[in-house]
């Protein structure tokens, strides 16, 4: 393995030791960052509403492609400096109406990023051309954008491919005026077919994915899909899991394989390795109680059998924590980040009523929950200053300029774009970029494992989950008081490296 | 004659279910009254806050209103104002001609979008959809002043009943019916939560059984002797209905499994209990060929009938406050037990499936007979295949033991429920309505 690292490239909030779930703060810099943009629409578009979090033009600092329903996507540069967020749009290819989402993947392997544009209507594979231009890359590639409502999107490497699989999760037949329950339309999984893809295979059955993850949930090496599902369309539906071997069709997990029904209205999924036992855990959002799932066995023999700990950990977020509405809430993205660096994940979480559901709350405030050393989550977003009432959809919690503290994006229905920069306090933090030659040259399927003293953080390198939003960068973590760390990866193909020391506040790049 | 005609709303959703039964008139009013009822299971399903006593209730008066629409046409039939508790004569045609159909169509769909209040975007959107195509199909051939008048004396009628509906105590339902705190008797007997969601902490509806009843004087009318007594001695009578939960579980059959789930009618997954009863008629009205006056007596008498059956069995479930198997079970038997169906978030006795399924028995038996052999296909589109019945009271048997194959509830409560449910009942088919 080779490290290569860099400091970090703004001067922003003093890292150093921070107190056990010290609030960070957020200040609100939409307006004065010059982020204007707007995801908008009716029916279709009530879900939805995503960003892309990646760096399009090398600076190091992630630029934003943004969905715009019935506007134009939009994709605006980072123009940020120390101490201020800044934002400017750019005609970059990718401005086309009925965008629900965007996830960063370099899909040809060619060190640029590309994009996955979802869409109501054909989805769309842009091939980043560099300097943040694309181009639309469907016929090149031998990608087939159909013609449904996409919300969900994952890929992965599988083994031996030069190409990714990418799996494009759909909704409701978006035609079916006055019946659309049960009329769920078909998911796809788009396979590497010579230098491009093949047919779509339907994933049958379908029921209205909002969200797809590619994980090694147990431990295996090998990479399973999740499916989060909206139980409001589908009948006889359930969240899902599917296999998928090399050259096999893929196949749902079975009762007699321990998979355990679950139905609720899926709209997000999040995955970390929270006790770092090898074996992720899951954050599924839905309307009142979100869950959070752990194995009931770990182990090399698990079953894919989860018990639900949110109520234990503190993250139900089942309502709103703030205000005088008291209905029930909506849940959308979620994230695990490390938000004030003291080497706990965090938990970001967004929220917004679907559209004029009175059950439901209206003024529902996103969720910045903070992670203590017990385990347990505090809400915190009233006190950090991110605590938006707008109806949220997808965001990202990434590190917008640069200075180890991660900031906070995030897409409204009907509602302006919102973005707030991290003041701090937080920690020491370390950032780790993963670079391999050949195809999946950001090393997705990896595991980062990052070591201070006993204290062990595990991140699985993934693209997809979420809401309809996706980031490609080094991954964070926290370090908090430590001034070093151990670095090793768990490369996609097995092969594991030795642990490397490194010094925080800093990007390691590592290589196998 | 002309055809009986069915709206094409759903695509491939629908289509099967609203394939034409029969020939009839161009305003027939049938498939007005079985359209509405199509779409209205669905928004049961879709509404968060129609749990299985609001759906009953919202039957309940939506029975009412169609049955008051035709009656208001049709001089042979007796209202049910001053039969049931705090209705008031209502509109009535007057001079000039009404079309049925109009009438039927005007009243159905202002009630529903009342009742539908709370919807959602999708649900809206259909209740939208369903209004302006009935609307057109039911105008066609129809004189312009004829449909007006059809139409207002239509929506008179919503709106008394909505207004009578408003007052009944149900109307308004906070937090999807569960009370902000719940704090649990001292007593080993007492029901607690047993659900890891954090809204289900207290009991659903804990006042339900105060609400208005429709037929029956109130909602204590048909009360229930106590469970057996709270033991945890092997050798007591609770102790051996909990254990014959737990043993059954253990055992259970692939039939039995089926039957579990086929009645498990779980809200927010399904049309509810009641709703799967109204399933069973308006499919019937189709498949039958039921007469419009028949159709809306055994609409308007299922939906009476389970509205008090829920208000009934809620004020008893109330006032015993038992237990749930799983906690039992866990507690005294086996700590890592757990039951095949999620267990509901209320106390256990008496079973509301039960006294619901024996309260649409009853009236079903009495409006369409004995050994009524049928098939239910309520679940047919979840991907559970129609089952066979000879009967309405073995089908309502059948409901109220898959409950204890479900491992949600003890024998006693079953058995009581459906006892509860033919006492109900009996109210409503003392209404007088064709004669």
């Amino acid at each position: 393995m080779r490290l290569i690292w860099v400091a970090a490239l703004l001067a922003g909030p003093v890292a150093g030791p921070v107190a056990a779930q010290e609030v960070p703060q957020f200040v609100e810099e939409t307006a004065a960052a010059g982020l204007a943009h707007q995801f908008s629409g009716e029916w279709e578009y009530m879900v939805g509403g995503g960003v892309a979090a990646f760096d399009c033009n090398a600076d190091a600092l992630p630029d934003l492609a943004l969905a715009g329903g019935t506007a134009p996507a939009a994709l605006m540069v980072n123009q940020s400096t120390a101490g201020a967020l800044g934002f400017a749009p750019v005609d970059s290819g990718i401005e086309m109406e009925g965008v629900t989402g965007a996830y960063p993947i370099d899909i040809d392997s060619d060190g640029i990023t590309d994009l996955v544009l979802l869409r109501v209507g054909e989805n769309v594979v842009m091939r980043g051309l560099g300097d943040c231009r694309f181009e639309r890359a469907n016929e090149a590639w031998g990608f087939d954008g159909g013609d449904a409502w996409s919300t969900a999107f994952a890929a992965m490497w599988e083994e031996g491919a030069a190409w990714p699989t990418l799996a494009i999760g759909n909704y409701i037949n978006q035609r079916e005026e006055a019946y659309p329950w049960g009329s769920c339309t078909a998911n796809w999984l788009h396979r590497p077919e010579g230098t491009g893809f093949g047919a779509p295979v339907e994933l049958k059955p379908s029921h209205c994915a909002l969200s797809m993850l590619f994980t090694d949930w147990n431990g295996s090496g090998k990479k399973a899909l999740r499916v989060s599902n909206d139980r409001e369309y589908y009948e006889g539906g359930q969240e899902q899991m599917w296999h998928l071997e090399p050259g096999q069709p893929p196949r749902l997990y079975t009762p007699d394989e321990g998979w355990k029904r679950l139905r609720i209205w899926g709209m997000g999924i999040a995955s970390t390795d929270l006790d770092a036992d090898g074996y992720p855990e899951f954050y599924l959002t839905s309307m009142a109680d979100n869950k959070l799932q752990r194995l009931v066995t770990p182990g090399p023999d698990a079953l894919p059998d989860y018990t639900d700990i949110a109520w234990a950990r503190g993250v139900t977020a089942h309502r709103p924590f703030m205000g005088e509405d008291l209905r029930p809430s909506t849940g959308w993205h979620a994230q695990f980040a490390d938000v004030n660096n003291d080497a706990r994940a965090d938990l970001f979480v967004a929220k917004g009523n679907v559209w004029e559901m009175p059950d439901f709350a209206m003024a529902d405030p996103n969720n910045l929950l903070l992670q203590g050393a017990d385990g347990v989550f505090v809400e915190s977003a009233d006190k950090a200053g991110v605590a938006s009432t707008q109806a949220s959809r997808g965001g990202a919690v990434v590190d917008l300029n640069g200075d180890g503290a991660l900031d906070l994006v995030v897409v409204n229905r009907n509602g302006p774009v919102q973005v707030w920069r991290n003041t701090g306090p937080v920690g020491n933090w370390l950032a780790v970029d993963l670079r391999q030659p050949g195809p999946n040259p950001t090393g997705i399927g990896a595991w980062v494992e990052v070591r201070t003293g006993d204290h062990l953080q595990r991140h699985e390198i993934t693209s997809g989950g979420g809401h309809v939003s996706g980031i490609w960068g080094p991954q964070h973590f926290g370090l908090g008081a430590a001034t070093e760390a151990e670095v090793r990866v768990i490369w996609p193909d097995g092969r594991v490296s030795d642990w490397q020391r490194v010094a925080a506040n800093a990007v390691a790049t590592v290589t196998p | 004659m002309q055809r009986r005609r069915f709206l094409t709303l759903g695509g491939a959703a629908m289509a099967a279910a609203l394939i034409p039964a029969r020939a009839m008139a161009a305003s027939d009013p049938v498939p007005v009254l079985t359209n509405w009822y199509k779409l209205t299971l669905q928004l049961v399903r879709h509404t968060a806050t129609y749990s299985p006593p609001v759906a009953a209730r919202a039957f309940g008066y939506l029975g009412v209103t169609a049955y008051e629409a035709v009656t208001a046409c049709n001089p042979a039939m007796t209202s049910l104002a001053g039969q049931v508790n705090g209705l008031t004569p209502l509109p009535r045609a007057g001079t000039g001609a009404h079309d049925m159909a109009a009438v039927l169509q005007a009243a159905l769909s202002a009630a529903v979008a009342h009742f539908f209040a709370n919807t959602g975007p999708s649900g809206q959107r259909a209740l939208a959809t369903m209004t302006r195509k009935l609307d057109a199909q039911v105008a066609e051939g129809v004189e312009a002043e004829v449909l007006a008048r059809s139409r207002d004396l239509g929506a008179a009628i919503a709106g008394h009943v909505c207004a009578w509906a408003d007052g009944d105590g149900g109307a308004v339902i906070a937090n999807m019916g569960f009370p902000e705190a719940y704090v649990p008797p001292a007593s080993p007997a007492a029901w607690v939560p047993t659900s890891l969601v954090r809204q289900q902490q207290a009991p659903l509806l804990p006042d339900w059984g105060k609400v208005r009843t429709f037929a029956m004087p109130a909602g204590d009318t048909c009360g229930l002797p106590p469970p057996p007594a709270y033991s945890e001695d092997p050798g007591s009578a609770f102790y051996a209905e909990a254990m014959e939960v737990y043993t059954v579980s253990k055992a259970l059959t692939p039939e039995q499994n089926l039957i579990a789930r086929f009645w498990s009618d779980d809200p927010m997954l399904s049309s509810t209990p009641p709703g799967h009863w109204i399933f069973v008629a308006n499919d019937l009205i189709s498949r039958r060929d039921l007469p419009l006056e028949v159709s809306v007596d055994v609409m308007a008498r299922l939906g009476v009938a389970m509205a008090d059956a829920f208000i009934g069995c809620w004020h008893e479930k109330t006032e015993y406050n038992l237990l749930r198997p799983i906690t039992y079970i866990r507690r005294v038997i086996d700590k890592s037990w757990t039951p095949l169906l999620n267990t509901p978030p209320f106390p256990e006795y008496p079973s509301g499936h039960s006294t619901v399924s024996a309260a649409a028995a009853t009236v079903l038996t009495a409006a369409l007979g004995e050994n009524y052999a049928y098939e239910d296909f309520t679940h047919e589109r979840e991907g559970l295949e129609g089952r066979a019945y000879g009967s309405f009271w073995e089908a309502a048997e059948e409901a109220g033991i898959s409950r204890l194959y479900g491992g949600i509830h003890f024998r006693a409560a079953i058995e009581q429920g459906l006892a509860q449910g033919r006492c109900i009942a009996a109210h409503t088919v003392a209404l007088r309505t064709l004669a």
